[in-house]
């Protein structure tokens, strides 16, 4: 899985977005996603696919790794895209730019912010106990990932694994996954132990820090405003 | 299983905004109804379910072009309203990774969710009388074959989906022109129009939809298969685990 290169690009970078408010990157990349679900025009689209790709490049996260993660949005919407072409082809363009261009969105946003700052700003709109099962979700989500590595690790090495033998191998992935799941449910046991001791009413407090907005929150804020303004007038040039 | 990756700026603002609104009552409910202990008890629960189906989900099968959801199974062992809690997680952490749009979360929450509460009912309904193995089993080929019937209705409708079907009307296409040509050309014979007929009939189209049930038939066998090995795995190491869902 990627989440982990993503998680380290948030964390680590230096980068002007990466100092700018959660909040006014949400909002943003909101706004973008919008303008594109709005945008009729392949040219207008084009100019919101653009800018993503312009702000990663400028943010230092790396590129290939959101472009590996980007193409899995692509490729689903290459069905899509090809029933729209039977109809027009700039209409089944249009879809894969904005498949395309709302997944490197969301990407720009979770590579350039930490994930408890991105769940602090659904917070304002999110019950405490959703935003909750956001953070332990994503909590557990590393450490099962490296008792999966093992697992299979071991698997191989005790000749679990034979790449002919399919009903042989579900058996033993099923096998697997129970005992992680037996190994989940533990530890889901054990957050809620020392969760408690720390007095876990409910609701994780998660910092919210909007104000005040920065000079590259406003430059950000303006340009996605002139974005916005763009996409909405009709153009005839 | 149904997690159909469904990409920003393809299904209509009517569909995506009526399953947000119905997305976030559906959880308000259920989070409401989490009070006390049993909230502090159930959220890390519903978190590491969530942490599992990703995982889950992230697990080739090899040629077959369908992942695992196991939402079925996380209904059975964290309930329907934290099995569908944990897919709304699931779904939000994938929109963030560009894995499906973001508008349509809610969508996608509701047919993995759907799985995972119907998929409890099922087996508590079905486990009291044919036993936990095969009622898992039951539960998931029945909760896996609705929610993906509802997914290919909602994308039907939603995204135009019957351009691809195998027959359908040139006009469909909206090609006034094209369709009034064949008019023009005269009266068809019978023996003719059987042959436009025929021709109509988009035959590389129809090789694909069929490929597409197979793979579907695959991915729900598949899934069904793991969901019945783990949860014997469960009744022997482990049947606590499925006790809220045998006893209610």
């Amino acid at each position: 899985m990627h989440i982990a290169a993503i998680d380290y690009m948030a964390n680590n970078g230096d980068s002007f977005l990466h100092q700018a408010r959660p909040v006014t990157k949400v909002f943003i990349s909101f706004l973008f996603l919008v303008c594109l679900i709005i945008s009729s025009q392949i040219g207008k689209a084009l100019v919101l696919l653009v800018i993503p790709i312009i702000l990663i490049l400028l943010s230092g996260v790396n590129l290939r790794e959101v472009l590996h993660l980007a193409a899995y949005p692509l490729v689903f919407s290459l069905i899509f895209a090809l029933i729209r072409m039977q109809q027009s082809w700039i209409l089944g363009m249009l879809v894969l730019i904005k498949a395309l261009g709302a997944a490197l969105n969301m990407l720009l946003l979770l590579a350039t912010t930490p994930y408890t700052d991105l769940f602090g700003v659904f917070s304002y709109v999110l019950p405490g106990v959703i935003v909750d099962v956001f953070l332990f979700t994503y909590r557990s989500l590393f450490i099962l990932l490296d008792k999966l590595e093992n697992m299979v690790k071991s698997i191989r090495l005790r000749g679990g694994f034979h790449p002919m033998k399919l009903l042989f191998n579900l058996k033993n992935a099923a096998g697997a996954l129970g005992v992680m799941t037996i190994h989940a449910f533990d530890m889901s046991e054990r957050m809620y132990r020392i969760y408690s001791l720390r007095g876990y009413k409910g609701k994780i407090p998660v910092t919210r820090d909007w104000w005040p907005l920065r000079l590259v929150d406003g430059l950000l804020l303006l340009f996605s405003l002139i974005v916005l303004t763009g996409v909405l007038i009709p153009w005839n040039i | 299983m149904s997690h159909i990756h469904l990409p920003d700026g393809v299904i209509s603002p009517v569909w995506w905004i009526t399953a947000w609104i119905i997305c976030i009552t559906l959880l308000w409910l259920f989070a409401r109804k989490l009070q006390g202990d049993e909230l502090r008890r159930k959220t890390p629960i519903a978190g590491v379910i969530g942490a599992l189906m990703l995982i889950f989900m992230s697990l080739p099968l090899g040629f077959i072009p369908v992942h695992l959801s196991l939402a079925v199974l996380s209904g059975i062992l964290a309930g329907p309203g934290l099995g569908l809690i944990a897919a709304f997680a699931v779904n939000t952490v994938l929109a963030l990774m560009g894995h499906g749009g973001f508008t349509t979360i809610g969508i996608n929450t509701l047919l993995m969710g759907g799985e995972a509460v119907l998929g409890y009912y099922l087996f508590k309904a079905a486990s009291g009388r044919i036993g936990a193995v095969i009622s898992a089993i039951t539960a998931n080929i029945i909760a896996l074959t609705l929610s993906t019937a509802l997914m290919i209705v909602i994308v039907s409708s939603a995204a135009g989906l019957t351009q691809a079907l195998p027959i359908h009307s040139h006009d469909d296409h909206g090609q006034a022109q094209h369709g009034q040509a064949h008019i023009d050309e005269g009266q068809y014979t019978e023996d003719k129009g059987s042959e436009q007929s025929i021709e109509n009939v988009q035959f590389l189209s129809l090789a694909g939809w069929s490929a597409v049930t197979l793979v579907i038939l695959a991915g729900i066998f598949i899934e069904s298969l793991v969901t019945g090995l783990i949860v014997r795995f469960f009744s022997r190491v482990r049947p606590d685990l499925l006790d809220s869902a045998v006893k209610g």
